[in-house]
């Protein structure tokens, strides 16, 4: 084979791995969007302290919901 | 004392050359830089080592003679059985998470693999290798060790330990190779930019990436399979819990051995008559012009990026250096040249670990177009 022949050769392999990463690339960006991270309500920390604040300022109360209002 | 001389006459003693005391002092070299300066120690010792069989006169340790390690190399190069077995180690050692949090950094993965396309040009239209031969030199820019040998071993077979120690020895000199380039080719403010944390991401997609990058890239490319498609294995093993024992088998007891091995095998292609040639000196010349062009090229891309990226998305060019394989040395080189360089204001070790690990999936899918159009 020719140098020529070569530099087709190299020239396609540079654009295969763009084109194989670009198309990994956006595949996943579509799999991050269709499954995303289950966002978590509450952090058990976060109502950890709540309930132990509150039953420090009106003892004997039971916490039975914490909801975040954003 | 005839029969004291006469089996004198038939050791290995007089059978030795000058070319086996050199090879004995490369060999020497190899161990020493693996015993001493840390340099790759897990395939320098038994590559050096290799070398030091395959120069034993009558021994037939060599890997083309009759004995047990061409029956290894036969049955584990030529098949292309090991480097795929290494492939699958290195799956269930990697965390893809810091490349999935930034899909972008697939493309730098890809720029960086520029230096394979300049060192296999340099290799036929400067140096006169055949496209073969040069296509396996070149893949020494991809900075990955099994996917040299792998390219090496089907396409230009007769030079197989020149590129694996070319590969090894250059991936180990990741830290001394890369600083200066990333210093010549960024500003100061480029490397001040500090990058947001990426995306979190989900455990069904950690998941589905294995499968679907192994379906993509080999029905893409299929002469990759055999990499991809073993480094997805072994990446499902990992992010799979119930298969715990078999990932820490995978990337840890049977990655040893293969790569004992298949190190062992590819210093005993280094006799003196098929290692002490020019083209060893200029293999080795055409791996540093490899790296260097690899490393240019992420950083040059991400630059190329940063122009059409809004402020506070861009990303440091840095890390594109990073794009080389090599994993994780290449990642860590930029993180600690760029903390250095922004007196530890900046670490952007999880960014750089996006294209390292881009990297390996670049440079196996580089190698498998060669192997469809070269073969």
């Amino acid at each position: 084979m020719e140098p020529l022949g070569l530099l087709t050769i190299c020239v396609s392999a540079l654009i295969s791995v763009f084109l194989l990463l670009s198309l990994l690339a956006l595949v996943m960006r579509l799999i991050l969007a269709l499954f995303p991270v289950p966002v978590q309500v509450t952090d058990s920390a976060i109502v950890a302290a709540i309930v132990s604040a509150a039953q420090r300022l009106y003892p004997g109360t039971t916490v039975t919901k914490v909801e975040e209002v954003k | 004392m005839d029969t004291a001389i006469k089996l004198l006459e038939h050791s290995g003693f007089a059978g030795l050359q000058w070319s086996n005391w050199v090879m004995f002092a490369v060999a020497g070299i190899l161990i020493y830089l693996a015993v001493k300066k840390n340099f790759e120690p897990l395939l320098l010792i038994p590559i050096g080592f290799g070398t030091l069989l395959a120069n034993l006169p009558l021994a037939e340790m060599d890997a083309h003679g009759n004995g047990i390690i061409a029956l290894i190399y036969d049955a584990g190069v030529k098949t292309e059985l090991l480097p795929p077995i290494v492939f699958l180690g290195i799956g269930a050692l990697i965390d893809f998470r810091p490349l999935l949090g930034r899909p972008i950094t697939f493309l730098l993965g890809a720029a960086a693999q520029l230096g394979i396309i300049v060192a296999a040009l340099c290799a036929a239209y400067i140096l006169g290798f055949t496209p073969k031969e040069a296509a396996s030199i070149g893949i020494i820019g991809g900075a990955d060790g099994p996917t040299s040998i792998f390219l090496a071993s089907q396409l230009a077979p007769h030079l197989l330990g020149p590129i694996a120690v070319a590969a090894y020895s250059y991936m180990a000199l990741v830290p001394i190779i890369q600083p200066p380039i990333l210093r010549m080719l960024t500003t100061h403010k480029e490397r001040a930019i500090d990058m947001p944390q990426a995306k979190p991401v989900s455990k069904t997609a950690v998941l589905l990436f294995p499968i679907v990058c192994g379906i993509i890239a080999s029905l893409g490319v299929p002469s990759s399979a055999p990499l991809i498609g073993m480094l997805m294995f072994g990446n499902l093993l990992r992010e799979v819990t119930a298969t715990e024992r078999l990932r820490r088998t995978a990337g840890g007891a049977l990655v040893d051995i293969v790569s004992m091995f298949l190190g062992l095998v590819v210093g005993a292609t280094m006799d003196g008559a098929s290692f002490l040639r020019p083209q060893t000196l200029m293999i080795l010349v055409l791996g540093a012009v490899a790296f260097s062009f690899s490393t240019a090229g992420g950083i040059l891309f991400a630059k190329l990026l940063n122009l059409f990226l809004p402020e506070g998305k861009r990303v440091n060019p840095c890390i594109g250096a990073a794009g080389v394989s090599a994993v994780p040395m290449a990642a860590r080189v930029v993180q600690q040249f760029v903390s250095k360089e922004t007196e530890g204001r900046v670490n952007p070790l999880m960014p750089a670990m996006g294209p390292n690990v881009a990297g390996v999936i670049g440079s196996a899918v580089a190698a498998g177009v060669f192997l469809t159009l070269l073969l």
